[in-house]
């Protein structure tokens, strides 16, 4: 260090303690506080695959509608939260998840196995069987969902 | 720059007489026992951002109060220092009043013309009592359940009007939500307006009147 020649006063000295310890006090409130204010936004979203059901209820060639329950946490309360989809499987080997939900509004699509056609019974919305548009206002064909197979067992993403 | 910008401040709002009138006032000859006040400062304004942030979770309702506070506790990242702070603090701040207080007393700081920031401080005791007892409600937990009914029942036994404080305090004859959400809301807004409203009070005499010097033997 250069020598200075420049000296420190009584009061420098005591200002700049202050600051440092005012700075330090501020920092150790001040950023757990940041931390506990932003806390949703660092939490990892649970990559959570929701159990459908078994591969066996698939009737091949025709959607087939599994529905189940799952708990949702948020915050501190448990929520009950029904999961459905239609699964697809033309060879029994790969399946495919298409949503319930049409894209249109929201409303619930419905199999009808005569017609072999999704029906929307809001706004007479109308899907072929891989869920593309065939009428009706829905702008784009219903929703896949990410699916995985383990011991029979079909999982989907929750998306 | 901060220079700069300090001066082009001073120019409008004339700040740096009101900082020398606060901070650069001629002090007696004091001990280390003057720094209660300070103190007890520091910790209210600790009370007050902690206490703020608690209200981010917090939801004062009997099916939601104690569950949120484990919430804060056990899952909001850094809950347990937030609460823990506030937690902590509320003792803290009882005690240093009280030493505040005695401090005060046995220096004979009361006496005129001090008597007004006297007064003003015994009222600001009363209210981090009343802070202390409206935030002990809050966790809803049995301690707090039990504490509450305890410390209602107490005012309670005052004659002649002791059922009618039971009433106003519960906000009934039971504890009931109507507790929880009186005990809350004269715990973030009844309480805080007082507190901030005397403290402006207190301060100003400090700084207007100046404190005493610690009295000497031949006094």
């Amino acid at each position: 260090m250069e020598p200075s020649n420049k000296e420190v006063t009584r009061r420098q000295f005591m200002s700049a303690a202050v600051a440092a310890m005012s700075s330090l006090i501020g920092a150790a409130v001040g950023l757990p506080a940041i931390a506990y204010i932003i806390s949703p936004a660092l939490k990892k979203k649970a990559e959570d695959w929701v159990r459908l059901g078994a591969i066996s209820k698939v009737e091949l060639g025709s959607p087939t509608l599994f529905k189940t329950t799952i708990e949702r946490q948020t915050g501190w309360i448990t929520d009950q939260e029904e999961v459905s989809a239609f699964v697809l499987s033309e060879d029994g080997q790969n399946y495919a998840a298409i949503s319930n939900v049409c894209t249109h509004l929201g409303c619930r699509v419905r199999w009808i196995a005569e017609q072999e056609k999704f029906f929307c019974p809001c706004h007479n919305g109308v899907f072929g069987k891989d869920g593309s548009v065939i009428s009706g206002p829905p702008p784009r064909p219903l929703d896949r969902l990410e699916t995985k197979v383990e011991n029979g067992v079909l999982f989907i993403r929750r998306g | 720059m901060t220079t700069r910008l300090g001066d082009w401040l001073d120019e409008r709002f004339d700040w740096r007489r009101v900082w020398a009138a606060i901070f650069l006032r001629k002090i007696p000859h004091v001990n280390w026992l003057y720094t209660l006040g300070s103190a007890t400062l520091f910790v209210a304004g600790l009370q007050i951002v902690t206490g703020i942030l608690l209200t981010i979770y917090y939801v004062p309702t009997p099916d939601h109060a104690y569950d949120s506070v484990v919430y804060i506790t056990t899952q909001v990242t850094a809950g347990w220092f937030i609460r823990g702070l506030h937690h902590w603090g509320a003792s803290a701040m009882v005690i240093l009043t009280v030493l505040h207080l005695l401090r005060t007393f046995f220096y004979g700081a009361y006496k005129y013309p001090r008597e007004v920031t006297w007064l003003t401080g015994v009222l600001l005791l009363l209210v981090v009592v009343g802070f202390g007892f409206t935030g002990y409600l809050l966790p809803w937990d049995q301690k707090a359940y039990w504490a509450t009914t305890v410390g209602t029942e107490i005012a309670g036994v005052a004659p002649g009007i002791g059922p009618w404080i039971i009433r106003v305090a519960r906000g009934g004859e039971e504890l009931s939500a109507l507790t929880l959400a009186r005990f809350f809301g004269a715990h973030v807004w009844v309480l805080p307006a007082a507190l901030l409203a005397l403290l402006s009070i207190h301060l100003y005499l400090i700084i207007r009147i100046g404190i005493t010097a610690a009295p000497g033997r031949d006094e």
